[in-house]
C-alpha cells in the first residue's frame, strides 16, 4: 500500500514538472545544491581556461566586425531625412520595442544526455535574473530561465522536447526549431515549404516572435530531408552553441517583455468576449 | 548507533560521487555519428542495495524515496529517480528472499555483500535491480516507444557500465580478509 502511495507521489511530481509552468521547488537552483555545484565548477574551471580564452577572443573578433559594419551603415543614414525627423534624443518618436540588457553568468551545472536538459547558472534574482529571460552563449542561443533563486537560476536549454523555438532562414522564411533526444549537437527545423531553396551551410536565426532577441544565430544547416507526404522540408541544424563545454553565458533581459505580454493578453481577452 | 552512521556515510559518499563526478562525465561507447546514445551510469542505487538485510519494507520504501528525490534535486528531474528507487526498494526484499537460504530477519544487522552471499548471488542481485532501476528511469525519461532500439541500447550500455562501477566500488570499499566471527 505504502509502495503504491509513494509511487503515486512520484508520478504527481513528474506530471507537475513536465509542464513548462510546473512547480519548480525541486530545482538544482536551490541554495544548498547550488553551492555544491558551484564548488564542483570551481574545480573544473581551471581546466577549461584556455578554451574560454579562445572562445572570448573569437567572440570579440566577431563583435568588432559587426561594430564596423554598423558604423558604416549609420554613416550613410546620418545625412538622410529619416534621422532628421526622428532624432535619437527624441524618445517619444524613437522606435523602441525591445531594450536588451545583458548579464553575464557562469554555467555551474549542465546536462546534455537527458530528454529535457537544464543548465544551472550562478546568477539569481539578486543579480537581476528573472524567470523567462533568454540565455545566449558567445556563439548562439542557449535557452530560457525557468526558475531563479536568490543567487542561482535554472535554465531550460534548447536541448529539450517541451518547447520549440521560432526561427528564420536568412531570406526571412519562418519556421520552428526543435530538438530530438539523442544528439546534443543536432537541432531540427521543420515546416519549411519545399519551394524555398536551402543550401547546406545556410544559417538559421531567431525571430522577433520568441523570447530570444532577434537575429541571434541558432545554427547552420548540415542536412536536409524532404517529406513526400506534405511537401515540407526538414532541415538538420548543427547548433551554434557547443553544449558540451559551455562555460559562460549571457542572460538577456528584455525590458519591454512585460509590456508585450500585457498587450498580447489583452487581445486574448478580446477574443474571449 | 554505528550502523546508522555507517549507512549515512555511505549515502553521502555515493550521492556526492554520483552528482559531483559521474553526472559530469557523459559517456559514449563508440564514437559513431549515427547516434549511439550518450548516457550516464547511475551507481547511487547501490546505497539501497547495501542497506542491512533486516530493514523493514516500509523503511526501505521511505529511504528509497528520499534517495531518489535527493538525486532528482541535483538533476532537475523531480520524481524520475524517486520512482525508480521506490520500485527497486520494493523489489529488493523479494529478490533477496529468493537468493538467500535463511529468512531475512535472521541476518540481523548484516549487510548484503560478497562476504555473506558470494560473488554470483550478489552480482545477480545487484545486476537485476540495477537493470530494473535503469530500465524504469530511462523509460520515464524518454517516455516514448518510437525508437525502441535506441532506448534498449541506452539502457543496456548504462546498466553494464553501472555494474562495472559497482564491482569497482565493492573491490575498493570492502575489507580484504573476511573476518570470522
Amino acid at each position: 500500500m505504502l509502495f503504491i502511495a509513494l509511487e503515486i507521489v512520484c508520478i504527481i511530481l513528474l506530471v507537475r514538472t513536465n509542464t513548462l509552468q510546473g512547480v519548480t521547488v525541486l530545482q538544482s537552483a536551490n541554495t544548498v545544491v547550488g553551492a555544491l555545484l558551484q564548488k564542483r565548477e570551481d574545480i573544473q574551471y581551471y581546466f577549461g581556461l584556455r578554451k574560454v580564452n579562445d572562445s572570448l577572443l573569437a567572440e570579440n573578433a566577431r563583435l568588432r566586425m559587426l561594430l564596423d559594419a554598423e558604423k558604416h551603415s549609420t554613416d550613410a543614414i546620418v545625412d538622410s531625412t529619416v534621422t532628421a525627423v526622428v532624432t535619437p534624443k527624441d524618445t517619444t518618436k524613437k522606435v523602441q520595442y525591445a531594450e536588451y540588457i545583458y548579464h553575464t553568468a557562469r554555467v555551474i551545472n549542465n546536462t546534455i544526455d537527458a530528454t529535457n536538459n537544464y543548465i544551472t547558472i550562478n546568477r539569481g534574482t539578486q543579480q537581476g535574473v528573472k524567470k523567462n529571460m533568454a540565455v545566449l552563449s558567445g556563439t548562439g542561443t542557449v535557452g530560457r530561465v525557468m526558475y531563479a533563486s536568490d543567487n542561482y537560476a535554472a535554465v531550460l536549454s534548447i536541448l529539450n522536447v517541451k518547447q520549440k523555438v521560432s526561427a528564420q532562414l536568412a531570406d526571412g522564411t519562418i519556421g520552428s526549431v526543435k530538438w530530438e533526444v539523442g544528439n546534443p549537437d543536432l537541432l531540427i527545423m521543420e515546416e519549411i515549404p519545399q519551394q524555398i531553396p536551402v543550401k547546406i551551410g545556410d544559417s538559421v536565426f531567431t525571430t522577433n516572435y520568441s523570447f530570444f532577441p532577434p537575429n541571434v544565430l541558432i545554427g547552420k544547416v548540415v542536412k536536409k530531408k524532404i517529406v513526400k507526404k506534405n511537401n515540407l522540408q526538414y532541415l538538420y541544424i548543427r547548433s551554434a552553441t557547443n553544449f558540451r563545454n559551455l562555460q559562460y553565458v549571457y542572460v538577456v533581459e528584455n525590458t519591454k517583455w512585460n509590456e508585450k505580454l500585457k498587450v498580447e493578453d489583452s487581445t486574448k481577452l478580446l477574443k474571449a468576449k | 548507533m554505528p550502523i546508522i552512521l555507517k549507512q549515512f556515510l555511505r549515502f553521502c559518499i555515493l550521492i556526492l560521487l554520483q552528482t559531483l563526478l559521474l553526472d559530469k562525465i557523459v559517456l559514449q561507447w563508440w564514437s559513431s555519428p549515427s547516434g549511439f546514445p550518450v548516457f550516464i551510469p547511475y551507481i547511487y542505487p547501490l546505497f539501497i542495495l547495501l542497506l542491512p538485510l533486516s530493514t523493514p519494507v516500509w523503511a526501505l520504501l521511505f529511504i528509497g524515496f528520499a534517495t531518489g528525490l535527493t538525486v532528482d534535486v541535483f538533476t532537475n528531474t523531480a520524481g524520475m529517480h524517486a520512482f525508480a528507487c521506490v520500485l527497486i526498494a520494493y523489489l529488493r526484499t523479494n529478490v533477496l528472499n529468493a537468493l538467500l537460504p535463511k529468512h531475512l530477519t535472521e541476518y540481523g544487522d548484516q549487510v548484503p555483500g560478497i562476504k555473506n552471499m558470494g560473488w554470483v548471488p550478489f552480482l545477480t542481485y545487484s545486476a537485476f535491480l540495477l537493470f530494473i532501476h535503469h530500465f524504469t528511469f530511462y523509460l520515464i525519461e524518454i517516455w516514448s516507444l518510437r525508437n525502441p532500439g535506441y532506448l534498449a541500447l541506452k539502457i543496456a550500455a548504462s546498466t553494464l557500465t553501472s555494474i562495472l562501477l559497482v564491482v569497482v566500488y565493492l573491490l575498493l570499499f570492502s575489507k580484504r580478509a573476511p573476518s570470522r566471527k
